[in-house]
């Protein structure tokens, strides 16, 4: 048992803050968070300064940490990837692979796709939008409609998905798409990747709630903008295929589990506890004091605890892996603790703070550039998004303990 | 950084649990609820050829001279078996003397200890259950080579099976707050006290207990005189921290009965453990149980590491009793009616599950002095660096 980190990897951690000191301002910021963007005609891919700055970040050897050297990454390991993305995440910067396709490319893709996609995806100049959810599948995602029809070398694709979010600037697609409508319905499915500029490819803005005003940098799902992206017609070579065809279901979660494991789940999770500490700490209303509240005190320190809670559970699910182990369910109840944890401290704060809570960026009396009010449209997706927090449970409850499947869902399982 | 278990410590914990699966049954666990000392002697004596009591007792004295985790981990097993033996008041209690007595006190009295000859235990609390340096009003007045201690203590661990008590008494009259406080070994059979044992929960042994001029030589202070609130402190988080240990044991074990019973019971047709809502109880148990254990080992490797660990400490005895309580509550509930038959053995870990979490610190206690670590001091905090109290506290 060993809760500290190496001299080594402290000294790591010292260079990435120094660098993110230097390279990186609020400003810079709000290009980088392309996702956040609400800019309809955007061009694909990075603007120049996010451009730039990812540059600086992959010459200091940070970017694709885990990834081999062959396909563009270090050779290096998961625990040196952790603290990096953890500085980078707590300053808003993502360099993580979770959540690009890069894990399912790497188990799943030809070697002609791995050398194609993994450098690009590494140096940010290829970027996915994912194609998963439909209007009729979300949790249940099997029972999605998007189909792919072979005809000769190509597949022709015409469907509709739901939510993808960086469609509107990202260079290529990550598309779920059924093969086989007579198969069982896990067992129809491939996956395909293509650039988003093959013809008959519609992307229409489907705004959120955090929308006018925009977020500030830091909150919790602070996207403004999502997207619902049609395919009528699309034709695209057999060779867009991502492993087997009709093996798509496996193919996806595979990278799914590795997707989950990192510093960004947590950090965004629990930097509204240390917000709402460093402002108590010095900030007071006339006579009102809330850092001297005994209530507020109270809450705080019991929030303070379960962030403790959701940073322990991510050093366990990172010891697990440098260990070359396996999950059985905590990767999942990280993404219980996390997202549950993030709304209960996120709707502390706005009992602490009463009708400033409400403000938002941009408002006049806005307290910390409105963070506290965007928090509350944001913190609950996080359990929601990417697995929802009772499908996790299902999880923990099946994989972690052993629990029995319903006699009524044998179809419809939970995976 | 790697918090799993290494290869000693997985070895400490199957090694204590299959020794506790064999020599701690659940009827012995029951004959003590109703025995007059309420410990099993044949079990210490066993435990302390394994070593239990001196692991981390100076290599001097008998001991192994291990660190705090591997004692926690031997805790969370004696917690998970229920196990009756002293071995929480024995380590509060020994191990201030280990870390903050004189070398005489050490010789003269760790050696038993080591041994299992003798059980020790420590007297904090008095009419005020708070943990803090003023509810200790009991009074030590110099006399020749003596102090005279007079005063009620309360809520004393196996005071019925203690040989030595430490008792925290002020030796400078009026004074208030950590400054005037002492720490003595009292011999637990000394000529003015008086105990009566109270009727818990946990069916175990916590005595009220009457000092009316107990004469303790002034070779048994520990630490200075008048100094004895950093010792004091000390000992208490290990205290808590240890008592966390035991508590995620016991939780642990309680859930993991729900689980199986959730597996084979069934009702309308399948077993309970197929109804989601019946699998997501579980999923959270689960999780509380693995929150509570986390935070309590980074406590007790802190304080190994001799680094600041009170807010670990906090943190661990706040969640833990909060959560604990809440998973076992629900693992009663999942076990319906049986669960709270005397004769079902499940009662015997929910009851003592519940008591920890009222010993030692109250979630509010704890979750003030975290408040005042987090806010009392200037700058800026961030999760999981240390905090800018660390410099001062």
């Amino acid at each position: 048992m060993d809760f500290a980190y190496t001299a080594e990897q402290e000294k790591l951690r010292e260079e990435v803050r120094g660098f993110i000191k230097q390279n990186v301002t609020p400003e810079l910021l709000h290009e980088t968070d392309a996702e956040a963007s609400t800019t309809p005609d955007r061009p694909r891919g990075m603007s120049p300064k996010a451009a730039a700055l990812y540059k600086k970040i992959y010459d200091r050897g940070w970017l694709g940490i885990t990834y081999p050297k062959k396909y563009g990454g270090q050779g290096g390991d998961r625990l040196t990837q952790y603290i990096v993305e953890e500085e980078f995440t707590r300053a808003g910067i993502n360099i993580s692979l979770g959540g690009s396709g890069a894990p399912a490319i790497m188990a799943a893709g030809t070697e002609e796709q791995k050398l194609h996609y993994i450098p690009g995806l590494i140096k940010r100049e290829i970027t996915f939008a994912l194609g998963f959810t439909e209007p009729h599948a979300g949790a249940d995602l099997a029972n999605l409609r998007c189909s792919a029809v072979k005809d000769g070398d190509d597949y022709v694709i015409n469907g509709q998905k739901m939510y993808t979010s960086a469609a509107h600037f990202a260079t290529h697609i990550y598309l779920m798409a059924r093969t086989d409508r007579n198969a069982p319905k896990h067992e129809g499915i491939s996956i395909f990747l293509f650039p988003m500029d093959t013809p008959g490819i519609t992307v229409r803005p489907l705004w959120t709630i955090q929308n006018n005003p925009t977020a500030p940098v830091g909150t919790t799902y602070g996207n403004g903008r999502t997207n619902e992206t049609f395919f009528d017609g699309v034709r695209i070579h057999k060779s867009c295929l991502l492993g087997e065809e009709n093996k798509g279901w496996r193919v996806g979660s595979m990278g799914l589990n590795l997707d989950r494991v990192g510093a960004s789940r947590y950090l965004i999770s629990v930097r509204r506890d240390e917000d709402i500490v460093n402002f108590v700490k010095s900030n007071t209303f006339d006579g009102f004091e809330p850092g001297k509240s005994p209530a507020i005190r109270d809450k705080i320190a019991e929030m303070w605890i379960e962030a403790q809670v959701c940073r322990l559970m991510t050093m366990r699910s990172m010891s697990i892996v440098e260990r070359g182990g396996k999950f059985t369910y905590e990767g999942s109840a990280e993404k219980v603790w996390a997202p549950e944890h993030g709304v209960r401290v996120t709707e502390s704060i706005t009992q602490m703070l009463g009708p400033y809570a409400t403000l938002l960026r941009t408002s006049k009396h806005a307290l910390m550039d409105g963070v506290f009010g965007h928090n509350v449209m944001g913190s609950f997706q996080s359990g929601i998004n990417h697995g929802s927090v009772q499908v996790m449970r299902d999880q923990v409850a099946k994989r972690g303990l052993e629990l029995p499947s319903s006699r009524r869902s044998k179809t419809g399982e939970a995976k | 950084m790697d918090i799993l278990l290494n290869d000693d410590e997985n070895l400490i914990v199957d090694s204590a649990r299959e020794f506790l699966t064999n020599e701690c049954p659940t009827k012995l666990v029951r004959a003590m609820e109703v025995d007059a000392v309420g410990y099993s002697k044949e079990l210490w004596a066993k435990v302390a050829e394994l070593g239990w009591q001196g692991m981390c007792m100076p290599e001097k004295v008998g001991g192994s001279n291990m660190s705090l985790v591997f004692l926690g981990l031997v805790m969370r097993e004696v917690g998970r078996a229920i196990a009756p033996i002293p071995l929480h008041s024995t380590a509060v209690a020994t191990l201030a003397v280990a870390r903050d007595g004189t070398e005489q006190q050490q010789e003269k009295y760790l050696p038993d200890v080591v041994a299992g000859k003798s059980v020790w235990t420590w007297a904090f609390t008095e009419k005020d259950p708070r943990f803090l340096p003023d509810a200790v009003q009991m009074s030590a007045k110099a006399d020749g080579d003596n102090f005279v201690l007079d005063g009620t203590k309360l809520f004393v661990d196996n005071f019925p099976a203690a040989d030595y008590c430490l008792v925290v008494a002020r030796t400078t009259a009026g004074s208030k707050g950590e400054k005037g406080l002492s720490l003595f070994i009292v011999d637990a059979k000394s000529a003015g006290i008086s105990h009566t044992v109270l009727i818990t929960l946990a069916k175990d042994k916590q005595s009220e207990v009457v000092f009316k001029g107990v004469k303790v030589p002034k070779a048994n202070v520990i630490g200075a005189v008048g100094g004895g609130w950093p010792i004091v402190e000390r000992m208490l988080d290990r205290g808590t921290a240890l008592l966390c240990a035991q508590m995620v044991g016991a939780a642990r074990k309680d859930i993991e009965m729900a689980i199986e019973y959730a597996k084979f019971r069934t009702a309308f047709g399948q077993p309970i453990g197929a109804f989601q809502s019946v699998q997501h109880n579980c999923a959270d148990m689960q999780m509380w149980v693995d929150g509570g254990e986390m935070l309590t080992f980074e406590a007790l490797w802190k304080i190994d590491q001799g680094l600041p660990a009170k807010m670990e400490v906090s943190q661990a005895k706040s969640f833990c009793n909060e959560k604990c309580e809440a998973a076992v509550r629900q693992s009663q509930s999942i076990h319906g009616g049986i669960g709270f038959m005397m004769e079902f053995d499940l009662q015997l870990w929910f009851r003592r599950v519940s008591a920890w979490t009222m010993r030692m610190g109250t979630a509010y206690e704890h979750r003030a002095r975290i408040a005042h670590l987090l806010i009392d001091y200037p700058g800026e905090v961030t999760l999981g660096r240390p905090l800018p109290a660390a410099a001062t506290a």
